[in-house]
């Protein structure tokens, strides 16, 4: 058991936790854009502790564009993105509620009662681990990988479809 | 190990809770897809922990991560696409007022 680790975990853990719950309880949109930021920038904190550096460093990018994206677009289509006018945007807490402790304790129930087989390999070094994942994803994985850089192309076009007005596509 | 497993596997499955909360309660439509964030970011805590502690060794889950990555790109570009028509016809990005769609 590594102690330093386990308190990183914890910390950052219970960060990402903290600012996760921000998000629904702030009636500020840009409040709560920055508090799950926060919280993605925390997860990704835990992805370098358990040493997978490519993917932290590439979720915190990510998601610190992404969330600016959705900060700039709850300005847009928002009345009150600022939450001033102490507007209440929820509906159905006692059932969303009641179903999420249930979703959250049976996923928590599946945890604690299986037994996990902990190998004790060493995980490769950085360096190591990018050529790895660089070789599963031009090899073994290669299907699934250009699976999902063409559903990113065929989702921007249905986007962008989408979002076209209705007078521009009748012109 | 196994309770560091666990510990990231906790936090995960809260987080899931709290996204399945936020999902279903707000009447936004970019606050639900928040909480759809959420959900998947639980997912991918989930891979990363079991690569660490299960397959140090073999590099699926750290595709699968890259997976779900694309996934959140995939849910944020068409939810923004839909909140976009949404707000240009109807005015409002606010579930409750969509009923129409069924129509």
């Amino acid at each position: 058991m590594n102690m330093e680790r386990i308190i990183f975990l914890l910390l950052f853990g219970s960060t990402a936790i903290w600012f996760a719950w921000r998000v629904f309880m702030t009636k500020s949109m840009i409040r709560s854009a920055l508090s799950l930021l926060a919280s993605m920038v925390a997860i990704g904190i835990l992805f370098l502790v358990m040493q997978a550096e490519f993917l932290g460093v590439l979720h915190i990018m990510m998601m610190a564009t992404e969330m600016t994206i959705m900060a700039i677009f709850m300005m847009m289509f928002m009345m009150d993105p600022g939450g001033m006018g102490d507007m209440d945007m929820s509906h159905q807490k006692k059932y969303s509620s009641v179903f999420a402790f249930l979703s959250g304790a049976s996923y928590a129930a599946a945890i604690l009662f299986t037994q996990w087989p902990i190998t004790a390999d060493a995980v490769p070094a950085p360096a190591q681990q990018n050529h790895d994942l660089g070789i599963e994803l031009m090899q073994r994985s290669m299907m699934i990988f250009e699976t999902a850089g063409v559903s990113i192309l065929v989702a921007m076009i249905a986007a962008t479809a989408t979002a076209l007005s209705f007078n521009s596509v009748n012109k | 190990m196994m309770t560091e497993l666990i510990i990231v596997l906790v936090i995960a499955a809260v987080l899931f809770g709290i996204g399945v909360y936020g999902a279903l309660s707000q009447t936004n439509l970019v606050m639900i897809m928040m909480g759809i964030e959420l959900m998947l970011g639980a997912a991918m805590l989930n891979l990363v922990a079991f690569w660490f502690y299960l397959h140090p060794k073999t590099f699926s889950l750290q595709m699968f991560v890259l997976v779900v990555m694309t996934v959140m790109a995939l849910e944020a570009v068409v939810g923004f696409g839909v909140a976009t028509q949404r707000f240009r016809s109807k005015g409002s990005v606010e579930v409750e007022e969509a009923a129409d769609l069924k129509e």
